[in-house]
């Protein structure tokens, strides 16, 4: 088996310094009070020394469950110097000279907080693929912050690792520190565990975090229920107490929640040589810091009284929980050469397909509501809806085509939406009325800026590539933004596709509206905001992703069907008119108007239902009493039906017409026998009794 | 997406010397069909669900989706100028495909149908009803497989028990296998099956099925379908009560005990042919095909080449017949393929067609769908051809003359007998393992078998060997050293 990870790109150019990758990134060259302020908060001297950093609290993992979810060999030596079993870990070393007695205790006293209800049991893994779970690692976006799998070849190749501004998050042993039950549950659910959102919750199935689990611990085969599971050591009540002795010495609980009899003390900053801080560390939590790192906290130490500006915090906070790792901002940020290649979408966007869009001037940009929603946990598409709907699951992902997903972050960004507003505040804009009749012909091909040409527009898809979800932008967007960005697109994202219609704020149309550029883009706004239908020019049948739409010829397909049963027959005319047939006692179901009918779930779902017609005006026949013997298609594709009815063979054949269907039965006349034929309540039945004998031609039609 | 991933088992289980895999087409990524951009219209999603060949050599093959098509040129050396023509549409989830002079046969959900092209211009204009009589609930496992033709002329059909929201299993003949009577109608024969997804002959022209670990399976098993046969599954069981049924069980099913028990508890129960030991020769078995390929797919002629849908391998499994019973042995063979195999089909030169789609489950493969091929290249590999059972102990033997000090070793052997458990469950773990002892090991005078004597053989269980010790003359070591024997009766002579 050939998995190998690279653990760290570039690690020895940069030494074995805890890794912030936001301080790292941007702000290890010259040291500065402003990165000193991030190392304060992320490297939890905040959470000892006291202060207001402006950003969101920097915690450790919940310990309660941790010697549930981690091998208690590692757990002791992570305990005992973190570093050493887990490069860049932040989590300095507090317990240097604890014996193998105290680390012991404190696992005894670690596992004493196990909560006492016995947690369900996780279902079995029965199945592994770590191939598959590689696959998501690589592109999921994982890789923006961790080193992606080296046996993992984007399409572009692989960049050389010089190419790499800032360390990658290391990972610790994980085989020694992990089983695949428990790393797949960390994965799934990350902030259960680190509720700071310093590794966020990316959604996902539990199949999806169980593969990526596999691929990362190497797991060899398939079958899941060969892992060796994680088993907590049982508490002992001395060797508890002890423990819990050690964890109050090491002031664990200042960074960790722990029980209110293992609180940690605030410890004053004293300015005696010695300290953290210091090359010479001689008492205290021991960081293995970098000059860089040194300098910087003392920078800000000299002015740590000061508040951050609701820019810096904003600034800092996109730092501390690396969302500049997937978005630019202010020209800086956004993933580094080394990273790129990880990050694909539809590749007919161009780079706007495949990177996330950049955060500059975002709290401007984005109506506070809906970035409050955006960052707010949030519940994604089921695999099944994604076909029927690209937003209704989940709105705010107005980008689905691209393959890395945005993760949450939970409580940490609670304040962030806030902040970027007033970060990011621009002149108010408000749009003065707004014609959406005018609105809705700029949106569309006949005469107007033919938007949906790449646009989507709610769950319609574009005519061709298919950008953003336009339908949602009054929601989505403010109303000042909007109007700067559509009359110069690349002023504000550099290599968009998206052409300006208003260029130098002339508008391209001078009919509509007179040429105003500024109503015209209030009517654009408003035809959005009236949700108010679909803009002009998307095809009258709606191009739905698995929708049958019969073009040149008849479509034939079997399917499972509502009100005909599971030997239905569909047939869908061009003219518009479709029938179910009866596959089994051979005869007609059911005829409608309109659309023909979603062959997903038949084509290709594992849990095909019953289909059901999606046009109007459904009309059935009664249930037939035949016996059917299978079917014909004439050089145009037409069905002929081939029955028997009490030993005589009666066949029928269909064909659409203008508003409805032609039927035609023949069979070998003889005498006492007239088949039985019936008609659908709420048709006009034309009969044109054929005067050859054994022939009847019925038109149906809707009144 | 363009991006690769290395198969995680290709190097593992690939006998690389002397196959060679040539992809035909496979899915660009894990999940093409599912990948929400993807419309109708957008390429062909080669879902293989059936294979056989046309009179003048072309593939046809259907697909989940609904349809058949002809593929011609994939026998090329290279098959980089394959051509599709697709030959019928609208089927529902057809998962069998048997030629019948110039027309085909399928298996959809509901009935099997002939598919005729009249007028000849390659495209079929009738879909003519060519079997029926079997409840279709609606039910997403509902799946029916076949028909395959045994060596009667007879055409088999096979039921899947129902799952799922409308699962209706007292409904006639789920879980049940039959065959076409002159008119049409289904004529059930063998039941106990739960998904009994790939059907063939073996060279003597009886009928073979291979179903899936599951509830009351406890791992994949082969079966000979006969007539009045029950094997493991009672889901499907309320159907004995109807009038065609040839079969009326005569005890309740002995649950929740040892197979071997279960068996003399219910006189109408029959052993598989085979048992697979579950992850040592695969998961879920889902197709087999018996090679008659005279020497052009190696030195296995005769001998049954079963799909596996979980690890996306094949193994291969020589049958004997004991007391006019068949049971064998079964051996890893060839792994890395692309994507969950459910069909395979020998090609007139011998090559063997692997058709696949992991659509609903999940396959080691890392391709959605696909089709391959697998071709000998002529480098005899070395391997256990044959495990056949003796009064006191094995006669094993080899593609290639073996190393005689070597494989007269008793210590180049190792050997234990475990068996399962019969119960509703999902599956079994191998019970009641003991050791078998190896006392004597005899080189014939070619080199090419050896008889070995066994300690402790037992009726009914699975006897597993390891010759890791064993060597070719020429110092090579064996392709796979495991075999694993199902020993439903000790012969007598």
């Amino acid at each position: 088996m050939m998995l190998r990870l690279v653990i760290l790109l570039g690690a020895a150019a940069l030494g074995a310094e805890p890794l912030v990758t936001g301080f790292e990134r941007f702000h290890a060259s010259a040291p500065t009070a402003e990165g000193g302020r991030l190392l304060y908060n992320e490297l939890g001297c905040v959470n000892c020394h006291g202060g207001e950093t402006g950003l969101p609290a920097m915690r450790g993992p919940a310990l309660a469950t941790v010697t549930q979810r981690v091998r208690s060999e590692w757990l002791r030596k992570f305990v005992a110097d973190p570093a050493s079993v887990h490069p860049g870990a932040v989590m300095p070393q507090v317990l240097a000279k604890a014996d193998d007695k105290t680390l012991v205790a404190i696992e005894h006293y670690l596992a004493s907080l196990k909560p006492k209800a016995a947690s369900k049991a996780a279902a079995k893994i029965m199945h592994v693929n770590g191939a598959r779970g590689g696959e998501l690692f690589n592109t999921l976006g994982c890789v923006a912050c961790h080193a992606p799998g080296k046996d993992f070849i984007p399409a572009e190749g692989v960049p050389k690792a010089s190419e790499s501004t800032h360390r990658s998050v290391g990972f610790a042993d994980l085989k020694a520190k992990y089983s695949l039950d428990s790393l797949g549950a960390f994965i799934l659910d990350p902030l259960k565990v680190r509720a700071d959102g310093r590794m966020p919750k990316t959604v996902m199935d539990r199949q999806d975090s169980i593969d990526i689990a596999g691929y990362l611990l190497e797991f060899q085969g398939s079958d899941g229920r060969i892992d060796q599971p994680v088993v907590s050591i049982v508490a002992d009540k001395n060797l508890s107490i002890a423990g819990r002795k050690a964890v109050i010495a090491a002031q664990c609980a200042a960074c960790h929640d722990l029980p209110k009899d293992a609180a940690a003390k605030p410890v004053a900053l004293n300015k005696n040589e010695g300290g953290c801080l210091d090359a010479d560390h001689v008492s205290g939590p021991r960081y293995a810091l970098s000059d860089a790192q040194r300098a910087s906290l003392k920078l800000f130490l000299a002015k740590k009284d000061e508040s951050a500006s609701p820019k810096l915090a904003a600034d800092l906070t996109l730092h501390a929980l690396n969302c500049v790792a997937c978005h630019e901002r202010d020209g800086k940020g956004g993933p580094d050469a080394a990273r790129k290649p990880y990050f694909q979408g539809d590749h007919n966007l161009g780079d706007t397909g495949r990177y996330p869009p950049p955060l500059t001037g975002i709290g401007g940009k984005l109506r506070p509501e809906w970035l409050a929603k955006v960052l707010a946990p949030r519940v994604e598409a089921k695999p099944a809806e994604l076909f029927t709907s690209h937003n209704k699951a989940d709105e705010t992902r107005v980008r689905p085509y691209l393959k890395t997903k945005m993760p949450q972050y939970g409580a940490s960004v609670a304040d962030l939406a806030k902040l970027l507003g007033v970060a990011d505040a621009r002149p108010a804009l408000k749009f003065a009325g707004g014609d959406d009749t005018a609105g809705r012909k700029l949106l569309g091909t006949q005469g107007g800026a033919g938007c949906i040409t790449c646009h989507r527009w709610g769950d319609r898809p574009s005519l061709g590539v298919q950008g953003p979800d336009l339908s949602n932008i009054a929601a989505r967007l403010q109303e000042s933004w909007l109007r700067e960005y559509l009359i110069n697109p690349a002023g504000y994202r550099p290599g968009t596709l998206m052409p300006s219609f208003w260029p130098g704020g002339k508008s391209f149309n001078q009919e509509i509206l007179g040429g105003d550029t500024d109503k015209q883009i209030a009517a654009i706004y408003k035809f959005a905001e009236s949700a108010n239908g679909d803009p002009e020019g998307f095809p009258q049948n709606r191009n739905g992703e698995f929708e049958v739409v019969p073009k040149d010829r008849p479509v034939v397909q079997r399917a499972f069907t509502e009100g005909v049963g599971v030997r239905a027959i569909l047939v869908g005319f061009p003219s518009g008119v479709h029938l179910a047939y009866d596959g089994d006692k051979g005869g007609p179901g059911l005829a409608w108007k309109g659309r023909f009918f979603d062959a997903y779930l038949t084509w290709f779902s594992r849990f095909p239902t019953f289909e059901k017609p999606i046009g109007t005006e459904v009309v059935a026949w009664p249930k037939p009493t035949g016996r059917f013997l299978g079917y014909r298609l004439d050089a145009k594709g037409n069905p002929t039906f081939l029955n028997e009815q009490g030993g005589v063979k009666v066949e029928e054949t269909y064909e659409g017409i203008e508003n409805g269907l032609r039927r035609t039965v023949i069979w070998a006349p003889t005498p006492d026998f007239t088949p039985t034929i019936t008609h659908p309540a709420g048709m006009i039945v034309d009969v044109k009794e054929s005067s050859a004998q054994g022939r009847r031609v019925f038109t149906y039609l809707w009144k | 997406m363009k991006a690769t991933i290395v198969a995680l088992l290709a190097a593992a289980s690939l006998s690389a010397a002397s196959y060679d895999i040539a992809d035909i087409l496979t899915a660009s990524t894990a999940a093409d069909t599912r990948a929400k951009d993807w419309k109708p219209g957008d390429g062909l999603a080669l879902e293989v669900s059936g294979m056989d060949w046309t009179a003048d050599g072309k593939l046809a093959l259907s697909i989940r989706k609904g349809e058949v098509w002809v593929l011609d040129g994939v026998l090329d050396a290279k098959p980089t100028k394959v051509s599709y023509k697709l030959f019928a549409s609208g089927l529902h989830e057809p998962l069998g495909l048997l030629r019948d002079g110039k027309d085909l046969l399928v298996t959809q959900r509901t009935e099997t149908t002939r598919l005729r092209d009249s007028n000849g211009d390659g495209v079929a204009d009738e879909y003519l009803t060519a079997g029926a009589g079997w409840n279709v609930s609606g039910s997403y496992h509902g799946y029916a497989y076949g028909p395959k033709r045994d060596g009667l002329g007879q055409l088999w059909v096979t039921l899947n028990v129902d799952m799922g929201d409308h699962a209706d299993n007292k409904a006639p003949w789920r879980g049940w296998g039959g065959v076409l009577g002159q008119d049409g109608k289904f004529i059930p024969m063998a039941a106990g099956m739960r998904s009994p997804c790939g059907l063939g002959t073996n060279l003597a022209g009886d009928m073979f099925c291979v179903d899936q670990q599951g509830t009351w399976i406890p791992t994949t098993p082969i079966y000979h379908l006969r007539k009045g046969a029950f094997f493991l599954n009672p889901e499907g069981i309320a159907s004995e009560s109807r009038p065609e049924s040839p079969l009326k069980l005569s005890a309740k099913i002995p649950e929740k005990r040892p197979y071997p028990e279960a068996l003399k508890a219910l006189p109408e129960m029959r052993p598989p042919a085979v048992w697979m030991p579950y992850n040592k020769v695969g998961r879920s078995g889902t197709d087999l095909a018996t090679c008659d390929a005279g020497g052009k797919f190696g030195p296995f002629d005769g001998q049954m080449f079963v799909a596996e849908f979980t690890d996306a391998k094949i193994s291969r499994v020589f049958l004997e017949k004991v007391d006019g019973e068949y049971q064998g042995a079964c051996f890893p063979f060839v792994g890395g393929f692309a994507s969950g195999i459910v069909r395979l089909s020998f090609a007139p030169d011998g090559s063997l067609m692997v058709g696949m789609t992991s659509r609903g489950w999940s396959s080691l493969g890392t391709k959605a769908y696909g089709l391959q091929r697998l071709r000998y290249n002529g480098a005899v590999p070395f391997a256990i051809k044959e495990m056949k059972a003796k009064p006191d102990g094995f006669e094993l033997t080899f593609t290639k003359p073996v190393d005689v000090a070597r494989a007269g070793d008793v210590a180049s052997y190792r050997m234990t007998n475990y068996t399962l458990f019969y119960s509703g469950a999902y599956g079994s773990d191998e019970i009641q393992a003991a050791p078998n002892g190896i006392v004597s090991a005899k080189v014939a005078s070619d080199g090419l078998s050896v008889r070995l004597k066994v300690d402790g053989l037992r009726e009914l269980y699975i006897h597993e060997l390891h010759a890791d010790g064993i060597r070719s003359a020429g110092g090579e070591v064996l392709d796979h050293a495991d075999a694993y024997y199902t020993l439903n009766r000790v012969p007598k002579n």
